[in-house]
């Protein structure tokens, strides 16, 4: 860790981590503010949803809308968050370690007293930094939506819409790990982006098939998204613990690899 | 020792790399670091700041090992790498910011006096800068924290002839004050006005290391010089030093040390025009080439 240079690389990055944040935090605004409109029309739409066929509302986490918990999860948790959030930690990922190493740039903040670890440390607190502003301003979006903007009266539960977040930023601390990984090893910044990406893009899709096709579940115990069910946590059905837990180990221990990796490999700066 | 290099080798999986290198750089030396491009400078140097492992041999700073104790290494080091590449979005002044907190040290007064004498505008952005002006932050950044030993890539390669000067006199400066430097180039006429000794490498290996007048003696001047009338040009070729017939009017005189002898012949001539014709550094690798061959 070195402060100063942590303070230049979070100058940097603030405006990608707050457009993210910011986007984020609207949309969860928004929906938040439309939640009071279906719930006076509750009837109507289990009716609507009842026409389309079950593994699609499943794979979507629209089984169930009827506490704010489900309906924030099927409306923006299930899909729009998980593009978003998947976006940005490859691609700040990427650019942490993989774009400097291939730019060159890495040669200046490799030529004083600072080891490589110091770098890479500071660059991952960079990352969980990033992180953690973006689940903060969502978070707050939901919440202060809810509490001042619309008049619902008991179906919020804020402890689940917390857990909501809290198991998300460890889901993508785990993506973010495995890519920061990835950034670590290349020497081609678009190389290493394409192979985080897509290892990403599998393990949502591998995430997807198995939940629509029963017959294949199984498929689903070889991706860190299926430890993610916001629907169901909104439900109180799943274990947080177990999950925080899985998803957190991930990401610790890709981080480790990825400073021990970094450490040793040779540099074409 | 400052800088010690041995038997350092680094053979990348097409073959090419560096073979064997070994040379070292004295306390106060300002040593030049001589090749083509493509000759290994670069990998060379890269041994010297810790990102690439030895595959043989080691390269030591101060007795440190360069790559086992890279970062104390890297302590005593300020360095200007050959292509320089600034971080996305900062300004001059936010860069070298970071660079002073990394490098532990903020000699605000230091940076002033250079950035004075360089003559630019650190509160513009990077990405704005010309290429000039970016290779002056990299000086910048490099001088600021008055390290001991100095390792510059290519250094005056991209400044004009005015800033090369500037240049040229910031590093006589801190060779009187002590400091020690190991400077890479590919021209010789670079080097020759700063460096006390050059080692010269060529297709990743080290084919000389001499005292830089003993280079310099070697290198080989050619002069074209213009006459008036065909009768001169007729004499002058007959003369005792290396001659040849470039027109009708103008013969090519090449010297080697022997200045004595073409003043003293030239005196009897009407000289309409002389142009001197440097030699390049490969002209200068094919003399050393043949001198050895003659020699064994
Ligand atoms: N990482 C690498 N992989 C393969 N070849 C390399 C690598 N780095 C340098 N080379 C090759 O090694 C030779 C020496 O390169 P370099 O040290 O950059 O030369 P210089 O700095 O003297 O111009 C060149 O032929 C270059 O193409
Ligand atoms: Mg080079």
């Amino acid at each position: 860790m070195n402060m100063s240079f942590y303070t230049q690389m979070m100058r940097i990055n603030l405006k990608m981590f707050l457009g993210f944040g910011l986007g984020s935090a609207i949309y969860v605004t928004l929906m938040t503010l439309m939640f009071p409109l279906l719930n006076d029309n509750m009837e109507e739409f289990d009716k609507m949803i009842e026409l389309f066929p079950e593994p699609l509302l499943r794979a979507l986490g629209l089984e169930s809308l009827s506490s704010y918990g489900q309906f924030i999860s099927a409306e923006y948790y299930g899909l729009f968050y998980l593009i978003i959030l998947g976006i940005f930690s490859v691609m700040s990922a990427i650019q942490l370690i993989a774009r400097l190493v291939d730019r060159g740039s890495m040669a200046y903040l490799l030529s004083t007293r600072v080891s490589r670890t110091q770098i890479i440390a500071t660059q991952i607190l960079v990352f969980v930094s990033g992180l953690v502003l973006i689940h903060l301003m969502t978070f707050a979006g939901g919440y202060i939506a809810a509490e001042f903007l619309v008049d619902i009266e008991s179906n919020i539960a804020f402890d689940q819409f917390f857990y909501i977040n809290f198991v998300g930023f460890l889901l993508f601390f785990a993506v973010g790990g495995y890519s920061l990984l990835i950034s670590a090893l290349f020497n081609d910044e678009r190389n290493a982006f394409a192979l985080a990406g897509g290892i990403t893009f599998l393990f949502y899709g591998m995430d997807m098939i198995g939940k629509l096709v029963t017959d294949i579940d199984w498929i689903r115990n070889f991706t860190p998204f299926s430890l993610y069910e916001p629907g169901r946590i909104a439900n109180d059905e799943v274990d947080i613990l177990m999950s925080s837990i899985i998803l957190g180990s991930i990401g610790v221990i890709a981080c480790v690899l990825t400073l021990l990796i970094f450490k040793k490999r040779n540099l074409p700066l | 020792m400052m800088i010690e290099i041995k038997d350092l080798t680094q053979e990348f999986s097409n073959g090419k790399g560096i073979f064997d290198v070994t040379f070292d750089v004295e306390d106060g030396e300002v040593f030049g670091f001589l090749g083509p491009n493509g000759s290994g400078k670069s990998t060379t140097i890269r041994h010297l700041m810790g990102y690439m492992k030895a595959q043989k041999g080691y390269a030591k700073i101060k007795g440190l090992d360069a790559w086992h104790q890279q970062s104390s290494a890297r302590s005593h080091l300020g360095y200007l790498p050959g292509e320089i590449a600034f971080l996305d979005g900062m300004t001059g002044h936010q860069f070298l910011n970071m660079m002073a907190g990394l490098q532990g040290v903020h000699d605000k007064a230091r940076r002033a006096d250079l950035i004075d004498k360089l003559q630019f505008d650190p509160k513009e952005s990077i990405r704005k800068m010309s290429k000039g002006t970016k290779q002056k932050v990299g000086i910048v950044a490099t001088f600021m924290h008055d390290p001991d030993i100095y390792i510059l890539d290519e250094p005056t390669s991209g400044l004009d002839p005015l800033m090369q000067n500037l240049f040229i006199d910031l590093v006589m400066e801190e060779k009187a004050r002590g400091k020690t430097f190991l400077m890479s180039s590919h021209s010789f006429a670079e080097i020759e006005r700063t460096c006390d000794r050059a080692a010269i490498i060529r297709n990743g290996r080290i084919v000389a290391t001499e005292n830089i007048h003993e280079l310099q003696s070697m290198q080989r001047k050619a002069f074209n010089v213009t006459l008036t009338d065909k009768k001169e040009v007729a004499s002058l070729l007959e003369s005792e030093m290396k001659t040849e017939k470039v027109d009708e009017l103008t013969v090519k005189i090449e010297l080697q040390g022997n200045y004595d002898v073409f003043i003293n012949t030239l005196s009897g001539y009407h000289v309409k025009n002389i142009s001197a014709d440097d030699q390049s550094l490969e002209e200068i690798f094919m003399d050393y080439y043949s001198k050895e061959e003659v020699q064994s």
